[in-house]
């Protein structure tokens, strides 16, 4: 055990030594074509507009999430999409065929919920709430 | 073992209320009359309870699976090991299932759930329910930790229900020790993977023990990876030190949640605790005599009973200046825990029937504390130990109720509690030795801490003028009615507790 | 195991009272439908209350009369199964030990229902315990009779425990609802110092039920009342045939300690908080300050005596070795108990407070009494507990009479009452005599017999002991003078004498202090077989 973690030590030695050594060579191979562009956000041109310390919007999260959510699916499906083949030539074709059948449609089904919902669309008003506001502890600020 | 597709009709009660729980968010999203959602939502959710309920009996029942296996006797494991369906997962699950229908009831009172959002909120309770069925059925560590996030990405939704801020803020705070705790479990998890390439519940022993024997440095890394593995059920049952989201998760949410939280996901977690604990420290291949904790493994002993210990101690003590009564009955939770956890030491068929029996009992009385303080809140719109004051004059029924849920959660007879109390010293004390001796007395200690402040509210209830300004009078609801209801139970169980003790000895007949 | 009677009689006497708590609950249950006024209520709620410990004291004639003095096993035994998990039965029985306080328990019981009417106070003294929730105080009253008398019957330990438990939430209901000023501190105090010993009897308990081998006895299992059969029992007399054949000697030891000496140790703590022992006793002059008259009727008649009986019913005949290793300390414990309380007693202004040390210091006699193991000495200790239960709720009574007048107890405030409560100081000065052990009263009899079979015994800790007797003699009389003679303080000059509450109350138990005092036979033979039958086993191994 401890031959192995001189073995990991010497691993984490020799792959920073790599690493400076790497940047190293490269400093005399790269070319040096210093410009102002260089200097910007996204290297080519385009300026970016306001400084990106700002709270972005909430449906940014939302679209984010649903978009994880069907992009999980695909990978989810895959995997059954190379063994349909195989198991096809088995008895339990069908059974992968309705697995992956309700997987889609568990998919569907939440996709179903999030357009009704109205989380798709990125203009929409919000309805009033039902409940009191939101209670946030801090006084009314005076108008 | 069971292919997949033998395996389906042993999870039909998961199939069912998955089921439910996606109609509910469907209708949620498409039922537009809100007087339609008033009785459709928590009917539809009390339906699919109750379907479950009957196909997990109905799964008993399945005495003609193939290979003579019956899930009644011996259990059986599905989905090529992943799940096993024996009798703790089975009574456990009913359990879960039976506090998520509490939990429904208590919902339909309440005024703390908006009622637009309560498709999503009852389709959350079915989802999180779903994954306490998984989770007391998880035979695999890699089952054992999805089960284990569904039901706390569930729980952390749910928590964070209520309007006020409060309890958006006890979510996060939730979500945030949930999510250190879990991925401490999946670290343990991991090293344990890469130290015997095995994460089957089943292999835990031999992985410790088996040959050839480990050395001392691997047999050190396994020890961190299983104490890593315990922070993460630490987390689900509320024991110290992992318990400081408990409190303020109680108290920020809404009231059904909190009586649900402070029993599911806690007896769930004990559920999986006990058939790790057990496919750890038993040696299945001696089935006979059953040597609890061979002298390598002593130290996991220990340190549960270290886990136990502290939670008793530390749930009692700090429950004691509460003014808050779900802060109070969340400490209380704490304790309680850690009495559970004698069980889980004191070992044998003996400790699982006792943490079965207790965690049904603590079911009932705790489920009926939190519906006299979902009644309380309901009529005064505070769950403060001030709401309380004189309740025995303005609600003499929500009074004694509460009183039989406080005396049966310190254990006195003749409530089911003192059976359950009874259960757990038992099962410390049949095997000698002294670590279970120490840890019955400093059970016992902590019994007397525990009266002093459940008196507190005894005292706040009959011995105390009503606060002005309260109502007069509280009409019984459905919270009420689910309380008095629970504390016949409470009485009940408290004296014809053979039944509920059969049951319970019959789950503990998991271990093979 | 033979018994000679078998009948239901105890199971009626014991839930008697349980069935008028439920007419109670039923009344108030029903209340929206009846519409019953809340005066109405009361009333129907004290009658409840006064029947229902009528009947039991009834029945407890019964008793007495089917009871056979000369036996020395249980009689009128009831017997089923009640739980086959833990192989729990219910099992009730009587025999010369616990025969005397069921038959105490009824009276007194019925004694202090009679107590809690508001007859003769005042019609706006609405303040007065009395008055104030009366169905909930007497559901409370009637639920305590049952786990009184239950505990005196059981002969089952679970079943014992289990009634044991019963009495303490009504008493912390009774002193902490009902009671004086600081009535919150004394019920929690009360409640705690309970549930110490509670748990720790829970506890030792449970490890006699495990360490409980029918192999000792030579069968294959016990057998429970319908013939079944288990590995454990928690049977008191099975237990106790355990313990006299010396199985428990053979149990591994706990923490070190041997078997019977950590279970012992265990069992009494728990009986000690109750008798009350020094240095146990703190609860109660708390308790019984604050408690209103008719509970500490009851603390004091009945449930001081449940310490005694326990060490007798689990501790002698369960754990004979570690009761011999242990007697000395019980009766050096019984000798601290009599002297130190009689001297605080010395230093008490509130006449409730020195009645309740005077208790503590009558519990001592039992404890020095039991600990000799002659004949002489257990029969004192056991007459001893059925006389202070009959002295101590006339002593607490009579304060009562004057607190109810005065709205205070200071002894020193009061003088010369006699010339304005002849009758009440009369009834006072019987009370206080037979307390302190005047001959020709029952005091007497009991202290006299259990000095007699603890001196060849315990020969110095008996003269020591005898201290005690001239203190509680110094400090009654004390009292009287400063009380009753004298001059009269004018401001109590409009006393009222006893009204008929009152009277019918203390006349019953003066009567028997004088009875039992001339005629004490009938009580001693009652018990006398069985307790000989007690410590026979005991005293040979000791050598005595």
């Amino acid at each position: 055990m401890g031959f192995e973690l001189a073995m990991v030590l010497g691993f984490f030695v020799v792959s920073g030594l790599a690493l400076w050594a790497l940047l190293f060579v490269g400093r005399f191979l790269r070319l040096r074509a210093p410009r102002p562009e260089k200097l910007t956000t996204y290297e080519c041109g385009e300026l970016p507009v306001g400084p990106a310390w700002f709270n972005f919007n909430n449906r940014f999260y939302l679209v984010a999430l649903v978009f994880v959510a069907l992009d999980v699916g695909v990978a989810a499906a895959i995997p059954l999409v190379v063994i349909l083949r195989e198991a096809a030539a088995g008895s339990g074709g069908w059974l992968v065929f309705l697995l992956l059948f309700g997987f889609l449609l568990l998919l569907a089904v939440a996709l179903a919920y999030v357009w009704k919902k109205g989380d798709l669309r990125w203009l929409r008003d919000l309805p009033a709430p039902e409940c009191a506001p939101v209670d946030t502890g801090r006084p009314e600020p005076k108008p | 073992m069971f292919g997949n597709l033998v395996s389906m009709r042993l999870l039909a009660p998961a199939v069912v209320l998955g089921a439910v729980a996606l109609f509910l968010f469907l209708a949620s999203a498409f039922v537009r009359r809100r007087e339609t959602g008033r009785w459709l939502f928590p009917g539809a959710a009390l339906i699919g309870l109750a379907a479950a309920l009957v196909t997990l009996l109905e799964t008993v029942r399945l005495q003609y699976l193939p290979d003579g296996y019956n899930c009644l006797l011996g259990g059986c494991t599905a989905f090529l090991g992943m799940l096993a369906y024996d009798p703790l997962a089975v009574f456990f699950q009913a359990l879960v299932m039976l506090a998520a229908v509490a939990a429904v009831v208590l919902t339909v009172g309440s005024p703390a759930v908006p009622q637009a959002r309560r498709g999503e909120y009852f389709g959350l309770i079915l989802a999180m329910t779903v994954g306490m069925c998984l989770l007391v059925s998880a035979n695999h560590l890699l089952m054992l930790y999805v089960a284990l996030e569904a039901v706390s990405l569930c729980s952390y939704l749910l928590t964070g229900f209520d309007a006020k801020a409060r309890s958006a803020e006890a979510g996060l705070k939730y979500a945030l020790y949930g999510g250190v705790a879990s991925a401490v479990m999946l670290f343990g998890l991991s090293w344990w993977y890469g130290l015997f390439g095995s994460l089957n519940l089943q292999s835990l022993h031999f992985c410790m023990l088996g040959s050839p024997a480990l050395s001392p440095g691997e047999s050190g890394a396994a020890v961190v990876a299983l104490l890593f593995i315990l922070a993460g059920f630490g987390f689900k049952i509320a024991a110290v030190p992992f318990h400081q989201w408990c409190p303020d998760a109680y108290e920020g949410a809404p009231t059904p949640i909190a009586a649900l939280l402070s029993v599911a996901p806690k007896l769930s977690g004990f559920a999986v605790l006990l058939r790790f604990a057990f496919n750890l420290l038993f040696d299945p291949r001696d089935p006979e005599t059953l040597a609890y904790a061979p002298a390598q493994l002593e130290w996991a002993l220990w340190a549960i009973a270290a886990l136990s210990a502290l939670s008793m101690t530390i749930g009692n003590l700090a429950a004691i200046p509460q003014n808050n009564l779900k802060r109070l009955l969340a400490y209380s939770s704490i304790a309680h825990a850690g009495y559970l956890l004698m069980g889980v030491v004191g070992g044998s068929q003996g400790g699982i029937a006792a943490v079965s029996l207790y965690g049904a009992v603590y079911l009932v009385m705790n489920l009926g504390a939190f519906a006299v303080v979902a009644a309380v809140e309901r009529a005064t719109g505070s769950e403060d130990l001030l709401a309380f004051h004189g309740l025995a004059k303005r609600s003499p029924l929500l009074a004694v109720c509460m009183a039989v849920f406080l005396l049966a959660l310190t254990g006195l007879p003749p409530t089911a509690g003192f059976v359950g109390k009874v259960y757990l010293f038992a099962s410390l004390l049949k095997g000698g030795g002294s670590l279970p001796v120490i840890l019955a007395v400093v059970g016992i200690v902590n019994t007397v801490i525990s009266l002093y402040f459940y008196a507190r509210v005894l005292r706040a209830m009959f011995l105390l003028p009503p606060e002005p300004g309260l109502p007069e009078r509280i009409a019984p609801d459905g919270a009420g009615l689910l309380a008095a209801a629970l504390a016949v139970l409470t009485l009940a169980l408290g004296v014809f507790f053979g039944p509920l003790a059969m049951l319970a000895e019959w789950s503990a007949g998991f271990v093979r | 195991m033979e018994h000679p009677t078998t009948s239901t009689l105890l199971t009626w006497i014991i839930f008697t009272p349980s069935i008028g708590l439920l007419l109670i609950g039923l009344l108030l249950l029903t209340r929206p439908l009846t519409q019953l006024t809340q005066a109405t209520l009361d009333h129907l709620s004290r009658a409840i209350g006064v029947f229902f410990s009528a009947v039991p004291l009834v029945l407890g004639g019964l008793l007495w009369a089917s009871f056979d003095g000369r036996a020395t096993g249980m009689q009128l035994v009831h017997h089923t199964v009640w739980m086959r998990a833990f192989n729990i039965e219910y099992f009730v029985g009587v025999d010369g030990l616990s025969v005397g306080l069921v038959l105490l328990t009824v009276l007194v019981s019925f004694v202090a229902a009679l107590a809690s009417l508001p007859w003769g106070i005042a019609r706006d003294d609405h303040h007065h315990f009395s008055r104030r929730a009366v169905p909930g105080y007497m559901a409370m009253l009637l639920l305590l009779e049952t786990g009184m008398l239950g505990v005196f019957c059981a002969l089952d330990f679970f079943l014992f425990y289990v009634f044991w438990e019963v009495m303490l939430l009504p008493m912390y209901f009774l002193i902490g609802i009902w009671g004086g000023p600081r009535r919150e501190y004394a019920a929690i105090k009360f409640f705690l110092y309970t549930l110490v010993g509670s748990v720790l009897m829970l506890l030792a308990m449970i490890a006699l039920y495990f360490a409980s081998d029918p192999g000792a006895l030579g069968q294959a299992a016990f057998t429970l009342a319908d013939g079944s059969t288990g590995k454990h029992t928690f049977n008191l007399l099975n237990l106790a045939e355990l313990g006299r054949q010396g199985a428990f000697g053979a149990a591994g030891p706990i923490l070190g300690v041997a078997f019977p000496r950590i279970v012992f140790v265990a069992l009494f703590i728990a009986f000690a908080i109750k008798i009350p022992m020094v240095p146990f006793h703190t609860w109660l002059p708390d308790a019984h300050v604050e408690a209103p008259t008719p509970v500490s009727v009851i603390l004091a008649g009945i449930l001081l005596k449940m310490g005694i009986y326990g060490i007798l019913r689990v501790n002698y005949p369960i754990l004979p070795q570690a009761t011999l290793w242990a007697r000395e300390a019980i009766a050096v414990f019984g000798a601290v108990n009599m002297v130190y309380a009689a001297f605080v007693c010395l230093a008490q202004k509130d006449l409730k407070k020195l009645i309740a040390y005077s208790s503590v210091s009558h519990m001592g006699f039992c404890l020095l009494g039991m600990a000799a193991l002659t004949p002489q000495g257990i029969n004192g200790a056991v007459l001893q507990m059925i006389n202070h239960g009959i002295i101590s709720p006339a002593l607490f009574l009579i304060a009562g009479v004057i607190y109810d007048r005065a709205h205070h107890r200071e002894i020193e405030r009061f003088g010369g009452l006699a010339r304005r409560m002849p009758e009440y100081t009369a009834l006072v000065g019987l009370s206080f005599m037979a307390s302190l052990g005047l001959p020709g009263l029952n005091g007497f009899i009991s202290e006299a017999l259990t000095f007699l079979g603890a001196f060849p015994v315990f020969t110095v800790l008996t003269i020591v002991s005898a201290v005690s007797v001239v203190i509680t003699a110094a400090y009654y009389l004390w009292t009287i003078q400063r009380m009753f003679l004298g001059p009269l303080n004018e401001k109590y000059a409009s006393l009222s004498d006893l009204n008929w509450r009152e009277r019918l109350t203390l006349y019953p138990l003066g009567a028997l202090m004088l009875l039992l005092g001339v005629l004490p036979m009938p009580v001693i033979s009652l018990m006398d077989p069985t307790l000989r039958a007690l410590i026979e086993p005991l005293a040979r191994s000791a050598g005595l």
